[in-house]
């Protein structure tokens, strides 16, 4: 499976031609109003969920978006989709511009734009027939495949793993692994070229969660469908994505090909993010490999994010440039090719352990502290 | 369970093969129908609720049978069944295998064709009230809810201010004032100009509660996924009310609007108890009310009140012993 993985991910690195973006977003931005005040309610605020984001899905590859919860990876899939309007910046779709664009004119290329959504018991509507819930889409646009909706439907429901004979079934006999290949079957009814997947797995089992994100990557295989991945499971992201952008209060602070993120991360965040995920090997002699770091506090309001860099009150490599200057979304020296950071001070680009842990939690720390001298203290 | 469910899926086809009827699923309604009809007490009252609109229905075709009908003044056509106060003769208003029910002192109505028309005459207004307010209440409620904002805001107020009008006391009032719009005062009033009165004045504070359920209801509903998967397929907002939210708010709709015609059938006799409603000699239900508690009657024939109460305590029960079985069935985990 790897080396199937491989070749797409090589393909969408290279220096794209223009025919090969999909979907461009640049800027992009959403910021809800806060309201407030009496007697009169007025605007006293903006939740910046998502500022100024750019980035680029390229035909047929899987990019993933990943980022702790609140940090707008949500409010992105659903600007994408237009079902809310940006703020600012755009969205283009194979060059045209949809940021703005009513139902009727996104009309023709609703089909090829399809969601897959988080909650499969919300997700489905419960007064409809599966049938009735896959042909949907179909219906709406328009579309008469050959041999009839009805057959379409049974097929789809081969391909995502089910039972066609479940075509007259109701929603509320499937268990929520089923409803998600329900909720898939019902995005590739239309045959989309870009699937947006929020969250797909994160409401199921764990042991439910491979099954489906096999499912879709198989889709994304045989199919040839652009994901964009929306997840805060790092190792299913890794799984399923060649390209992937880290999210932190709104902004993009890394993009780049799954190793660089993954084995060559730059950004501080996205160090820390990478040692929060638990550690399967305990039996491995190195389990001091990894290096360590725990952040304190919670993340900023995005009502209002720090100045410069967002990430510059949990980080332990802050210093004055980075409140008043934000750090540019560049490639920096030593990262590879489509490879960006927005930092001023980037770590080294590896994973392996370092001499210090990083323990910027206070509560944390002391606990350590007490525990190794209490090994100290008796040899 | 999703691996369960595989394996399940995948050993379906075989068994299956043979009975492809039964892998039809069944609806939430289906299975509300199943629970509904498990519930006796429920059952029960169906019947007896059915059977009240059954007689009013054929009311017509009874009093066909009964070879009578509720206009002919007996007092004048069988002069020697009343004295001369114009009280029947025998016992209990006159009870006797003739007249069923016994006939009414002062004009000698017949009490039987009085009562089945009557309950003709309130449940035919009660029915269309419910109805108007159904149809006001889902375009309301469910236009706030979905549509949200200022929308939201305006019928939100709307609603608070037709809830704080003194319901009884504005019935009253405005009875004369909504039946003189259509006529004048001088010219005698139609029946029908009465009945409209009274469809639209309990219609118009009628609403608001069923209103502000279904505007819940939508709201909730909105943020489901389900709208959002409807809305990244193109769908229209029209085709997401029709499809994905109206089929959703049956529950709230049917369980309130069981609620909600008896309340109108008894707002409805109050009306005419208290003489704004329909009045002599068009049969209803309330109007035997009042006719019941008239000097002539009380002192003379007690009897009479026992047919419109009882059968209205009756009905007004079993309504709401309806009501009550049909939210079980709807959420059966409503724990009573």
């Amino acid at each position: 499976m790897k080396e199937d993985l491989v070749l797409p991910a090589q393909r969408a690195q290279g220096p794209g031609t223009d025919g090969e973006r999909l979907l461009e977003v640049t800027g992009l931005t959403k910021h809800f109003p806060v309201k407030g005040g009496f007697p009169i309610r007025r605007t006293i605020g903006q939740v910046q969920a998502v500022d100024g984001i750019d980035l680029t899905v390229h035909t047929g590859e899987s990019f993933g978006l990943v980022g702790e919860s609140g940090c707008g990876k949500s409010t992105t899939g659903r600007l994408i989709t237009r079902l809310m309007e940006p703020t600012a910046g755009t969205v283009a779709y194979r060059g045209r511009d949809i940021s703005h664009a009513s139902r009727k004119q996104l009309a023709p290329i609703r089909s090829e734009i399809q969601m897959i959504f988080q909650d499969p018991y919300s997700s489905l509507n419960p007064r409809q027939t599966v049938g009735t819930i896959i042909s949907g889409p179909m219906e709406i646009n328009g579309i008469n495949p050959q041999g009839g909706r009805e057959k379409r439907v049974r097929e789809l429901l081969e391909i995502v793993g089910l039972n066609p004979e479940h075509y007259n079934r109701f929603p509320h006999e499937f268990s929520g692994g089923q409803r998600q290949r329900i909720g898939v079957a019902r995005a590739l009814a239309l045959e989309p070229k870009l699937i947006v997947a929020d969250e797909p797995v994160s409401a199921l089992d764990v042991s439910i969660q491979a099954q489906v994100v096999n499912l879709l990557q198989q889709v994304q295989n045989d199919l040839g469908i652009a994901f964009l991945f929306i997840a805060h499971d790092l190792a299913i992201v890794r799984h399923f994505s060649q390209r992937v952008a880290v999210m932190y209060l709104g902004k993009i602070i890394e993009v780049g090909d799954r190793d660089s993120i993954y084995t060559r991360p730059r950004h501080p965040y996205t160090h820390a993010l990478l040692s929060a995920v638990p550690e399967v090997n305990l039996t491995d002699e190195d389990t001091g490999g990894r290096e360590r770091i725990r952040l304190a506090g919670d993340v900023p309001s995005p009502i209002s994010p720090p100045s410069g860099c967002r990430f510059r009150t949990r980080c332990w490599k802050a210093q004055d440039k980075c409140a008043a200057e934000e750090p540019p979304l560049v490639r920096i020296s030593g990262n590879h090719e489509g490879h960006l950071t927005a930092c001023h001070f980037p770590e080294e680009p590896t994973t392996e352990g370092r001499e210090e842990d990083i323990v910027l939690d206070p509560a944390l720390a002391a606990l350590e502290e007490a525990a190794s001298d209490e090994g100290q203290g008796q040899p | 369970m999703g691996g369960g469910g595989t394996a399940v899926v995948s050993g379906e086809p075989g068994p299956k093969a043979t009975g492809e009827a039964a892998l039809t699923g069944r609806s939430p309604g289906q299975l509300m129908w199943t629970r509904f009809k498990r519930d006796r007490t429920g059952v029960i009252s169906a019947y007896v609720v059915g059977f009240f609109f059954l007689i009013g229905l054929l009311a017509p075709l009874i009093s066909k049978v009964y070879g009578k009908n509720p206009y002919t003044v007996y007092a004048d056509e069988r002069p020697d069944l009343f004295d001369s106060a114009g009280v029947p003769v025998h016992p209990n208003g006159g009870i006797s295998g003739q007249f069923w029910f016994g006939l009414e002192p002062g004009n000698g109505y017949d009490v039987f064709t009085k009562l089945i028309y009557g309950i003709r005459t309130s449940l035919m207004i009660s029915v269309a009230v419910t109805v108007a307010v159904v149809v006001t209440g889902i375009l309301l409620g469910v236009a706030a809810g979905y549509l949200g904002g200022k929308t939201d805001y305006f019928i939100g107020r709307v609603i608070d201010f037709l809830l704080a009008f003194p319901a009884q006391l504005f019935f009253i009032a405005s009875m004369p004032v909504v039946v003189s719009l259509f006529v004048s005062p001088r010219d005698e009033t139609p029946t029908y100009v009465r009945v409209l009165a009274l469809i639209i004045v309990q219609w118009f504070l009628g609403w608001m509660g069923l209103g502000r359920i279904l505007r819940g209801t939508a709201l909730a509903l909105r943020e489901r996924e389900f709208i959002e998967a409807a809305k990244v397929s193109g769908a229209s907002p029209w085709r997401i009310i029709r499809k994905e939210i109206l089929p959703n708010i049956v529950t709230p709709l049917l369980v309130q609007s069981t609620y909600l015609l008896p309340n109108f059938v008894t707002a409805e006799a109050g009306l005419s108890y208290l003489g704004v409603g329909i009045v002599e000699p068009t049969p209803d239900w309330g109007q035997m009310f009042s006719k019941a508690s008239t000097e002539l009657v009380m002192q003379n024939d007690i009897t009479y009140m026992f047919f419109p109460g009882i059968s209205m305590i009756v009905f007004v029960v079993a309504f709401n012993l309806l009501g009550d079985s049909v939210r079980d069935a709807f959420d059966p985990k409503t724990a009573r």
